[in-house]
Parts: structure tokens; C-alpha cells; sequence
């Protein structure tokens, strides 16, 4: 059994269940754009969710033999409603593109480095600070790499998202 | 039975998939519920979900217990016979706010008054999305994106928390789909609460309302502990925004039925069910 960390087993509590929500909402949205029809944006998420599961992995392998506190979902601390690298539902759309898809994604990992990146700043314990500060880099690199991706997308036409079948039928 | 404090939310979700509109806010609901769930090492055997007609009653589908898709307003009529029969169940009734407030009015001011110890979850995105958009009793007065009221519905909405409130419910929330994790803690509450409890969230219609993404910018949490007085509750739910969300209203009252009343003997429901092979034929399995 290691010797408890108090700061830095809050702290990966937190990245645990960042990095679970994380990969929860994209396996949920890979779903939805599976029974939507979307198949690009569905495999998208499907990836993303994947990755989120590796991520998840490592945190976990940090807390080996680390007694973590154990919180309800709404016990733990963020700046938004959600953990920050969770993707918000009402930014979807059934017809998003793939290009919207990453966007949304590039967004998410932002979140969670600043995330990571304020925690690390504010921390007071130096094991935390680092392990935090080593998150935030390493979502950046997530960052980077989604950029770069997005780069080699054609733009969005402006129509992407103009419905065939306008939802509100004549009754 | 299933070792239920082993369980993360994730794992009182089903195998079916939701079929709602990307960004509708009945995911949200459904999240927050497994959520509770999780915390409260809900056994997925003891638990019914039970449901109207609409897209949020559906959801009985997607979580991993017992479930029942009932017919169109009537959820709570439903989930309280069972809760009467089979006490030691924890039932959470689920539905729309035209399925609950409208098709299904009479039963919910009744399940108010009567206080039989379940969860009902009331998701209110001010529409009927499944029959592509149509006002409900809780759409706004000017709402005009349907063709069939052209000029909004011209009548004012229900305002759910008064009604309930008046019905003589005893437990009143509110929550909002943005905040998935203080609705879980209030579904948690709720079930948790020996009587009826009554939550109202707002869940938002994308696709037919998609003005309700500002709901996001309105809400705000109730900063004060929940009122146990009635006629400050009145004042409340009658003069508000109606997005304050958090417990609104709480107090303790006998649920219904009262511990006198015994539940009826294999025998004697054996006799029941006689009584009705020789009036209808049917022959009970």
C-alpha cells in the first residue's frame, strides 16, 4: 500500500472520473450517430471513446495500491456542470459532420488541459502539480494532433447541416 | 440478485441504444437515473421503471432492471398498483409533460393527494415531440412553430410544481437536462424519500424547440434549504421564473397505504383471479 497522498488522490479521483465521462459520452454519442445514420461521425466518436478507455487505463494505472476517496457523481468539483472533457448534448446535431465531430473533440481535450493546467498551477503538493502538469501536456498533445487533422478536412459547406426533411411537417 | 455495490452507472444501462434526437436532453435524464442508481447500490432486481407514451417514456427500455411501457398517460397509474402490491420494490415512474400533465393529469393529481411511496420524473420540454411537434400544457403561450396553433396556443401553460403542490404532493424538485449531475443527486433524494416525490426537469426538445438551448442561460440553483411550509410553497411556485432548480418543497407526511392495511394472501388473490377466468375466460399463467 502506497503511502496516501491526500492532494494528489483527489486529484486523480477527479481524472478518473474525467476520463470515464469522458469516454462514456463519446461511446453515448457514437451510439446515437450509429442509429442516426451518421456512420462518419459515429466512427469518430467510436475512436474517440476508445482512446478515452486507453487514457482511462493509464490514470488507473497510477493509482495502483492508492486508497482513492470514493464520490457520487455530483460530489466531485468542476468548473461546469460536467467534467470538462465531457461533450455537451446539445452541441449535436444528426447531421453534424465529421469535421464537426473533431471540432467538438478539439474543444473537449482544450478543456480537460486547462483543466489539468489550473490544477496543476494551484496545487500545493509538488506530486500533484507535476502529475497534473504532466495531464495537461498530454492533452495538448491530443489537441495538436486532432488539429492536425482537421487541416486535412475539406471545409463544412455551408449547408451542411440544412435539413432534407424539415422536422416540422404540415399537420 | 446482483452485487450492486460493485456497480458504476454504466452498468445499469441496458443493451439498447437510445433512439432520440442527437442533443435531446432525455439522455441526460437517463445518465442522471443510473447515476442515482449507482450511488444508492440500487439492486437492478427490485427496480421498476415505469412509463407513458412519448420519447422520454422510452426509457424504461434503455436502463438494466425491470420495466414497463405502459399506455399513454397513464405511468403512474401503473407504477402505483405495483408499489401498493409489491412494497418492497423501488419503483420510478417516467414520462412527458403532455403524457403526464395532459393524457395523464387526472392520475398525476391524484398520485399527488394519494402519496404512495414512488419516484416520479417528469420530462418537460414543453412539446409533443413525438408526434413531430404539437403544444402541450406546459408550452408557452406564444409558442408559434407549430401550423396547428399557428399563433401559439393562446392558453397558459400549467405550471407543474404549483399543481402538485396543490394536489398535496409532498416532495417537489426541479432540475434542468444541463446539469445531469445535481438531477442525480435529487433522483437520488427522491427515491430515497418515504412518499411521493415529484420531479420536474426541464429537458430540452432540440428539434422542435431548439430555442430551449437558452435554458442554459436562465436556470439557476436554489441557494436556500427546501420550503416545508405550504403557503410560502404557494407563493413560490405561483410568482417564480420557474427555473430555480434544486429541492423545492419537502415535508413528512403518511404515504399511502397506511402499514394497517395488509397485503393481500396468495389465497386470497388466488380467489381474485378465479372470479375473473369465470367472468372473462381468461386463464391466469
Amino acid at each position: 500500500m502506497k503511502n496516501t497522498n491526500v492532494e494528489l488522490a483527489q486529484f486523480l479521483a477527479h481524472s478518473i472520473e474525467l476520463e470515464s465521462e469522458a469516454r462514456d459520452r463519446y461511446q453515448e454519442l457514437a451510439d446515437s450517430m450509429a442509429q442516426h445514420n451518421n456512420p462518419q461521425a459515429a466512427q469518430f466518436f467510436r475512436r474517440m471513446a476508445e482512446e478515452g478507455n486507453q487514457h482511462l487505463a493509464e490514470v488507473a494505472l497510477l493509482t495502483e495500491g492508492m486508497t482513492l476517496p470514493v464520490l457520487n457523481a455530483w460530489e466531485f468539483s468542476w468548473p461546469g456542470a460536467e467534467p470538462p472533457e465531457t461533450t455537451s448534448y446539445e452541441a449535436l446535431h444528426y447531421r453534424m459532420s465529421l469535421r464537426d465531430a473533431m471540432g467538438l473533440a478539439l474543444e473537449n481535450e482544450r478543456a480537460a488541459e486547462g483543466y489539468y493546467r489550473q490544477f496543476a498551477d494551484s496545487s500545493e503538493d509538488p506530486e500533484t502539480a507535476r502529475t497534473a502538469e504532466g495531464f495537461a501536456e498530454e492533452e495538448l498533445s491530443h489537441a495538436a494532433e486532432l488539429q492536425r487533422m482537421l487541416q486535412s478536412l475539406p471545409k463544412n459547406s455551408a449547408h451542411s447541416r440544412e435539413e432534407d426533411d424539415d422536422p416540422h411537417m404540415p399537420e | 440478485m446482483t452485487d450492486s455495490a460493485k456497480l458504476k452507472a454504466r452498468d445499469y444501462k441496458s443493451a439498447v441504444k437510445p433512439i432520440w434526437c442527437p442533443g435531446c436532453g432525455h439522455f441526460s435524464v437517463f445518465n442522471a437515473i443510473t447515476k442515482a442508481m449507482a450511488a444508492l447500490a440500487i439492486d437492478k432486481d427490485d427496480t421498476v421503471m415505469v412509463s407513458g407514451i412519448g420519447c422520454s417514456s422510452r426509457l424504461p427500455a434503455y436502463v438494466d432492471s425491470y420495466g414497463f411501457h405502459g399506455v399513454h398517460g397513464r405511468g403512474l397509474a401503473v407504477g402505483q398498483g405495483l408499489k401498493v402490491a409489491r412494497p418492497d420494490l423501488t419503483v420510478l415512474v417516467m414520462g412527458g409533460d403532455g403524457d403526464g400533465f395532459s393524457i395523464g393529469g387526472n392520475h398525476f393529481i391524484h398520485a399527488c393527494r394519494r402519496n404512495v411511496n414512488l419516484t416520479y420524473i417528469a420530462m418537460d420540454n414543453e412539446v409533443y415531440g413525438m408526434t413531430k411537434g404539437q403544444a402541450s400544457p406546459t408550452t408557452p403561450i406564444d409558442w408559434d412553430h407549430s401550423t396547428l396553433t399557428p399563433h401559439g396556443p393562446g392558453v397558459r401553460p400549467f405550471k407543474p410544481a404549483a399543481l402538485a403542490l396543490a394536489a398535496g404532493a409532498p416532495w417537489i424538485a426541479r432540475a434542468y437536462s444541463g446539469n445531469p449531475n445535481q438531477m442525480a443527486q435529487l433522483i437520488a433524494a427522491a427515491v430515497e424519500f418515504p412518499g411521493f416525490s415529484f420531479l420536474h426537469v426541464m429537458s430540452q426538445c432540440i428539434t422542435f424547440c431548439p430555442e430551449q438551448t437558452d435554458w442554459k442561460k436562465i436556470v439557476h440553483e436554489r441557494a436556500e434549504p427546501a420550503l416545508s411550509d405550504a403557503d410560502q410553497a404557494a407563493k413560490l411556485f405561483l410568482h417564480e421564473d420557474g427555473f430555480e432548480t434544486g429541492l423545492l418543497y419537502s415535508e413528512q407526511r403518511a404515504s399511502w397505504p397506511p402499514a394497517a392495511v395488509e397485503t393481500p394472501s396468495d389465497g386470497a388473490m388466488d380467489a381474485l383471479a378465479a372470479s375473473f377466468r369465470v367472468s372473462t375466460g381468461v386463464t391466469r399463467q
